[in-house]
């Protein structure tokens, strides 16, 4: 948490993922979905130019035209900022009237090119040393587990362990600031691209979705309760056989009442305009949008966004992390 | 009997002929003036009245005697009872037309003498073989007579030997029935019109006439001159056909390669897609009409459907699968398929799957019934059907229309072939065109076009002759 003014490196929450895991979607769907909050209470805004233009494109591209963010290419840093309703009471100051001053959680993402966490080797060394650095100032990480890549490729746990081996050593080896030996970060572990039919699929198997009452379209969800248990049947088929392993990383390096699991979509399910309401029987909101040389062809080809956005757990894991930060700092303890 | 029994004399050889039956023999012996003749009766196989008759035993075969003596010469008797063949167990009947002649009617004396049994008649200048003659031709059916077809079983396409009736037992000469078959064509002697009598289920050939005829439906008249004997008019140059009757069926190959029409033949082309593969399928579309309408003068009917991508898109329109043409002419089809070809291809869309299944509900739906047509849906394209749910990375069909259900309710059709003429090699094409491709399938690029319209059942194929008329109901 950070107040107006304040520095501008400061970071509450991180984004950490494999490349093509969804990060800069669901930030461009997190504006959507704070806009589609009956609340209105939440708002994102750039932390500098090229983000906010970043923000801007990324979310018209998204609500517009359907196409997908690009994914980060030329530049490795954005930063955003949730601006949010004023947190405790706003007293005279020297005379003159409070201001009343928003909430700010500051939202940095970085990813350079080529994938830097789980390329090393590609990644200059004050790049990672400004990543790693950027994970230590922050008080909360969204972790994005692509159940997709992993099924296919299987390198989630690549993404996870150099990072955090290298973030473990930085802030517990050489300091007794966190005796348990825990790193103090609040986690939320987003299961990204539940959109996806075989993502879906699995839930639905294993009896996961539920709907809530209030929402009128009907959309299916999985319980938060039951979201580490969709993680775990997804693990179980990784291409690799390694994401049961960057489950463990993740309890042994953060503690695990830190640890919060949310299974999420960017764009959510597809909504029959003239029915909206969910339809099992369709769901997907993805449609391939260029000529394809073969209809067997391998390669799963570009696609674009076939109806409306409906992002699903995107706000909330936001919102948690952003409510440990408030606390944290109204308890004024650092974490850990 | 005396003279005065003409009526009782046709009677008499009429009930005598009439009860006829298996190996029995009537022998009519005629004593006329110059000498006597035998008449052998019997049935054929096919239990049509025969009779032949042997020369004239002049009375001079019982030697110089004194006819009009009254001496009892034995070996003169003997001679004209041995030539009458009246010692058998054969039923006889003796007649007199010379009543006035002594030789006759010592001759009939001998006859009756040794047939005691026989019915004897004696009425001057009787014509006893025309009088046989016209009983034998006036004679009811005893038997029913079948004209030999080929029918063709709906679901195999086996060809088996049926009859198609022509006369029922008790027919009297002079009925005239109208006859309907189908002809394919024949061998260098053309169709064979094989008559055939049947007792309980034995059938027996009467008569086998043959006539190079077009292919087609063929119209005629059978008229029954006799028991025996039918006369086909309305059929050019029929010629007695001497073909051994087993040679005949053996020619009958086993199964009828094209179901010749008349035949519905529905066309649903993938209109989506690059223009050069849009352009190739629907040529393809042109050379299946083409080569099956001149195949099925006046027997074929088309429809013609163009189905494309659905529009999922953003701000995408759905385009619905267009029947151009229902049950038409070729030439007014010929003439819809022009405009498709001009109008182009449609963008390529979606690229996992087509509007396959929206084309058999729209053909399911249109069909009906049916008429009695044989159909042939072919479809030409390359991408699969949407399923009904979403499943791998395929949408579901927008109208949830099921491929699986439409093509199985379509396949339990026993009057419909299917056929696919698919963009990829077979090895390449997705399972359901094997489906769609039941029948016959081909692969766009290298299409034999009268072998995939011969495999339809819509062509004959060259090498095939059918030997016998088919059944046409």
């Amino acid at each position: 948490m950070s107040d107006e003014g304040s520095g501008r490196d400061h970071t509450d929450i991180a984004m950490w993922g494999a490349p093509g895991s969804g990060k800069t979607t669901l930030l461009a769907a997190l504006s959507i979905a704070l806009s589609r909050r009956p609340q209105q209470d939440w708002r994102i805004v750039g932390g500098d130019a090229p983000s906010t233009d970043f923000l801007i494109q990324n979310t018209l591209a998204l609500s517009g035209v359907g196409e997908f963010p690009e994914a980060t290419k030329d530049r490795n840093r954005y930063r955003w900022t949730l601006l949010g309703p004023p947190a405790g009471k706003n007293g005279r100051r020297r005379g003159k009237p409070a201001q009343v001053t928003a909430t700010r959680i500051n939202i940095n993402l970085m990813d350079p090119p080529g994938g830097s966490f789980g390329d090393s080797h590609h990644l200059s060394t004050a790049d990672k040393s400004e990543l790693i650095s950027s994970l230590e100032k922050s008080k909360g990480i969204i972790f994005l587990f692509d159940p997709i890549r992993e099924f296919e490729k299987g390198d989630a746990f690549n993404y996870l362990f150099a990072p955090l081996s290298q973030l473990a050593s930085q802030m517990l080896a050489s300091s007794d600031k966190y005796p348990d030996g825990k790193l103090p970060h609040h986690l939320a572990i987003c299961i990204t691209k539940f959109d996806e039919l075989r993502v879906l699929q699995t839930a639905s198997e294993l009896t996961l979705l539920t709907t809530d009452p209030d929402d009128v379209h009907q959309f299916p969800r999985v319980p938060q309760d039951d979201a580490a248990q969709l993680l775990q049947e997804l693990c179980s088929i990784s291409a690799t056989g390694n994401a049961d392993i960057m489950l463990n990383t993740l309890t042994h390096f953060f503690h695990e009442d830190r640890i919060k699991y949310y299974v999420t979509s960017s764009i959510g399910f597809y909504l029959d305009p003239m029915r909206k309401v969910f339809d099992m029987a369709d769901p997907v909101n993805l449609v391939p949008h260029a000529p394809l040389s073969s209809p067997s062809a391998a390669e799963p080809m570009p696609s674009r966004i076939r109806g409306q956005v409906h992002p699903i757990n995107v706000v909330e894991p936001v919102l948690w992390l952003g409510q440990q930060v408030l606390n944290e700092h109204a308890n004024g303890s650092p974490a850990g | 009997m005396t003279d005065g029994g003409g009526d009782l004399l046709r009677k008499a050889l009429t009930k005598a002929i009439d009860e006829l039956d298996g190996s029995a023999r009537l022998i009519v012996v005629e004593v006329a003036a110059d000498g006597m003749t035998t008449f052998t009766l019997h049935r054929d196989d096919a239990g049509t009245p025969r009779g032949h008759h042997g020369p004239v035993t002049p009375w001079n075969i019982a030697g110089e005697q004194e006819w009009e003596g009254t001496a009892d010469d034995a070996s003169g008797k003997e001679a004209i009872v041995r030539a009458s063949g009246i010692r058998s167990h054969a039923s006889v009947i003796l007649i007199c037309s010379f009543p006035d002649g002594l030789q006759a009617s010592r001759a009939m004396e001998w006859l009756r003498e040794a047939r005691p049994d026989a019915p004897h008649f004696t009425k001057a200048h009787v014509p006893v073989p025309a009088l046989l003659r016209e009983i034998l031709a006036d004679e009811p059916l005893k038997r029913s007579y079948d004209l030999v077809v080929l029918k063709r079983d709906a679901v195999s396409g086996r060809l088996e030997l049926a009859t198609q009736p022509l006369f029922a037992i008790g027919a009297r000469r002079g009925q005239p029935v109208r006859v309907r078959v189908r002809c394919e064509p024949g061998d260098d002697r053309g169709t064979a019109f094989a008559v055939a009598s049947w007792q309980n289920i034995q059938p027996s050939l009467l008569s086998v006439q043959s006539a190079v005829l077009s292919p087609g439906r063929h119209e005629f008249w059978a008229t029954l001159e006799r028991p025996g004997v039918v006369r086909f008019s309305g059929l050019p140059a029929l010629v007695p056909d001497d073909r051994r009757w087993e040679d005949l069926v053996a020619s009958v190959p086993a199964t009828l390669d094209p179901q010749i029409g008349p035949a519905h033949l529905i066309c649903a082309v993938e209109v989506s897609g690059s223009s050069d593969l849009v352009d190739e399928r629907l040529r393809r579309v042109r050379q299946v009409v083409t080569t099956c309408a001149g195949a099925l003068p006046d027997r074929l009917h088309v429809s013609l459907l163009a189905y494309g991508t659905h529009g999922f898109g953003r701000g995408e329109r759905e385009e619905p699968v267009e029947v151009r043409v229902w049950h038409v002419s070729p030439k007014t089809a010929l003439d819809s398929l022009s405009g498709l070809e001009l109008r182009g291809a449609r963008p390529e869309g979606y690229p996992y799957a087509v509007q396959i299944e929206d084309a058999l509900h729209e053909v399911h739906g249109r069909l009906g019934a049916g008429t009695g047509d044989r159909v042939v849906l072919l479809t030409v394209g390359g991408r699969p059907p949407h399923p009904p749910r979403a499943e791998a990375r395929i949408l579901p069909c927008p109208h949830r229309h099921d491929w699986e259900d439409l093509l199985h309710r379509l396949r339990r059709r026993a009057d419909l072939t299917l056929g696919a003429i698919c963009d990829e090699p077979e090895e390449r094409a997705t399972p359901v065109w094997r489906t769609l491709g039941e029948g016959a399938r081909a692969h766009l690029e290298v299409v034999d076009i009268r072998r995939l319209c011969s495999d339809l059942g819509l062509v004959a194929s060259a090498a095939q002759r059918i030997p016998f008329p088919l059944y046409d109901p």
